[in-house]
């Protein structure tokens, strides 16, 4: 009988643990999904110049050169993307690198420009601690608030016409991808190309 | 309380903790930076103190093993350590930091349900403290421990992974 019972014991185990491996396995097959189906889009805030329109055309300060202007056509026909950051936002410096990247890769259509505002000399300490020498770096409040930037980093990216064709908040890589995608499609942000009835998830909606 | 049990709890605190430090030393570049995101300590000390850590996590395990009773101790201390640092950056309203619990294959903000994880784990250091009623063991004994503190573990695993994919399952119901 006790010998049954230690069998039985043993047995028990065995799949007990055979059980929790194929839980946890369940379980991360699970984060692979939601990496999957989740929208990896900027996020859109409503408020500021709306894509479509033309951006308003702010005079804004220099880190290194004279002042210059940002809005409105360019001489050159490049697109502008307007990356708000702050030296005391992690997210941004995360980011850093994926910027760094985009202009280098998008450098022949696209002028990246880092926009912040606030005391001279943590900018300055900011662009050498990080080596951001290449970018142009403006400071500018009225900036900020004509694009009406909540929360930090952000991206509005302006064609060469100075027309907005996309902005939103960025977290990721994938979110300030979305904005050339976004540009690309000619729609203003993910949220309204899933809006769209042709691409809803899971049929039309009343 | 049988040994049985607190055989058990000190072999799954153990793994858990070794667990930890190993995560930890694989890639300790990112644990500075993670401490450092904590703003518990100044700039200047943080890289000696993430050494710190990681060795007080080794040391704690080891101790759980051999030295059952100051092992429990020290382990509650640490895990509640733990849930001030996390509350305390809760409370700041910095509940964007990255855990740093479970690696940087597993990253996770900050939350409440960290911290309840947290005291919980703590409390069941200190129930490991209960005094023990001696009985001989045997062989079914060993079987007992090692295969409790690895479902036990597994478990953790589990829900610790839960946990990290809470935020996407909630964007994902937000789309729904």
């Amino acid at each position: 009988m006790i010998q049954a019972l230690l069998i039985s014991n043993a047995v028990l185990w065995v799949v007990v643990l055979a059980l929790a491996a194929t839980v946890l396995a369940l379980v991360r097959q699970l984060g692979v999904l939601y990496e999957r189906v989740a929208p990896a889009g900027a996020l859109m805030v409503s408020a500021g110049p709306a894509v479509g329109d033309v951006a308003p055309l702010v005079r804004a300060e220099t880190l290194a050169g004279p002042p210059r202007e940002l809005g409105g056509p360019r001489a050159d026909g490049r697109s502008t993307l307007l990356f708000f950051l702050s030296p005391t936002c992690p997210v941004c410096k995360e980011l850093l690198p994926a910027v760094r990247s985009v202009a280098h890769r998008e450098g022949a259509w696209l002028e990246v420009v880092l926009a912040s505002d606030g005391p001279r000399a943590e900018h300055e300490a900011f662009v050498q601690r990080q080596h951001l020498e290449d970018f142009a770096y403006v400071l500018s409040a009225p900036l900020g608030v004509t694009h009406q930037v909540g929360k930090l980093p952000y991206a509005v990216l302006l064609d060469g016409a100075g027309v907005v064709r996309a902005k939103g908040l960025v977290n990721t890589r994938e979110h300030l991808e979305s904005l050339f995608e976004a540009m690309e499609r000619g729609v203003a942000s993910l949220q309204e190309y899933f809006d769209r009835p042709e691409h809803r998830i899971g049929g039309a909606e009343p | 309380m049988d040994p049985v049990v607190g055989l058990t709890l000190r072999a799954a605190l153990a793994l858990l903790l070794l667990v930890a430090a190993v995560h930890k030393l694989r890639d300790p570049g990112t644990f500075r930076a993670t401490l450092g995101d904590y703003r518990l300590l100044p700039d200047a000390v943080v890289p000696a103190a993430a050494g710190l850590v990681i060795g007080v996590e080794l040391a704690i395990a080891t101790a759980l093993l051999v030295l059952p009773a100051p092992g429990l101790r020290a382990a509650a201390l640490l895990l509640a350590t733990y849930a001030v640092a996390i509350a305390v950056n809760l409370a700041r309203g910095r509940r964007h930091i990255d855990c740093g619990c479970g690696g940087p294959a597993a990253r996770q903000p900050i939350s409440g349900r960290l911290v309840a994880r947290n005291v919980l784990l703590a409390a069941a250091a200190c129930a490991g403290l209960a005094p023990v009623d001696p009985r001989p063991l045997v062989w079914v004994d060993a079987l007992t421990v090692v295969a409790a503190a690895a479902a036990l573990a597994t478990l953790y695993a589990t829900l610790d992974r839960m946990l990290a994919d809470a935020p996407a399952l909630g964007r994902v119901r937000g789309l729904a």
